[in-house]
């Protein structure tokens, strides 16, 4: 089974460092107006519905593709400290649901070391979240899938 | 603009989700598929049409019975969907990058108003 490869799958995480001050780069993070020009893939409309930028603030965003459905990101941030660190839990809708994003920025004079992960639900609340229905039968479709394919090698 | 044929357009949808996983089990007709569901035949039809462009799904055609089938090569790619993701952000993370730097040089640009 997939097991082992699970844990490092579960966790995505990406560094960069930005030849940027720290306050530059915290506000086109955190910022409405900044996160329309970045958030959206290329050709996408993105809104800012919400964005309450505090601990157990809400923030959602929805992009509009071409046939008229929509992507929804939305989440509450759980933990925020100025110009450092900003974790919020987030859904992906209709992709992935229930995983943690933490965001950490760090001053190094006239740069920034920024450091991005996002954790997906350990396995056993991605089973009980598959049970209520979370992933509107798309994890068992998922499972089915993977059975059918080792059937088929 | 171009029309998103992919992954993420085959499972964007609840009602495709649910057509994945009913086809997975065995091949079936749309009739059967749609008796699934409570909405049109034709916007069954429709999304089995977006499934076979996505490549998910091949129709095939036996006497007057159209059967829709799993594509089992393009699966793997439904199969890593969290490799999906990943590649999203990292592609988030670069359009970030750039934006910083563009928004840097305009401050720059109007160094006195800062």
């Amino acid at each position: 089974m997939e097991e082992k490869n699970d844990l490092a799958k579960r966790i995505l995480t990406i560094k960069k460092t930005f030849d940027a001050p720290l306050e530059l780069v915290w506000e086109a993070w955190v910022q409405p107006e900044h996160i329309v020009k970045w958030w959206a893939p290329k050709g996408m409309a993105i809104k800012v519905v919400k964005h309450e930028f505090k601990v157990g603030g809400e923030w959602k965003y929805t992009m509009l593709m071409p046939d008229g459905n929509e992507f929804i990101s939305e989440g509450v941030y759980s933990e925020i400290v100025m110009l450092k660190k900003i974790i919020t839990s987030a859904n992906f809708r209709p992709m992935t649901e229930g995983v943690e994003m933490r965001s950490l920025f760090e001053k190094d004079s006239d740069k920034t070391h920024f450091t991005f992960s996002v954790v997906h639900p350990t396995e056993e609340y991605k089973i009980q979240q598959e049970k209520m229905g979370f992933y509107n039968g798309w994890g068992s479709a998922l499972t089915r899938l993977e059975a059918l394919l080792a059937t088929l090698k | 603009m171009e029309t998103r044929r992919d992954v993420f357009q085959a499972i964007a949808d609840p009602t495709r989700r649910e057509i994945i996983r009913l086809i997975a089990k065995q091949p079936m007709n749309l009739n059967a598929i749609a008796d699934n569901f409570d909405v049109t035949r034709p916007a069954i039809s429709n999304h089995i049409r977006i499934l076979n462009e996505c490549g998910i799904i091949e129709i095939e055609q036996q006497g007057r019975e159209r059967y829709c089938k799993i594509q089992p090569a393009n699966l793997k790619e439904v199969s890593d969907w969290i490799g999906q993701f990943n590649a999203l952000w990292e592609q988030r993370l670069e359009s970030f990058e750039k934006y910083v730097y563009q928004l840097k040089a305009k401050r720059n640009k109007h160094g006195r108003k800062k």
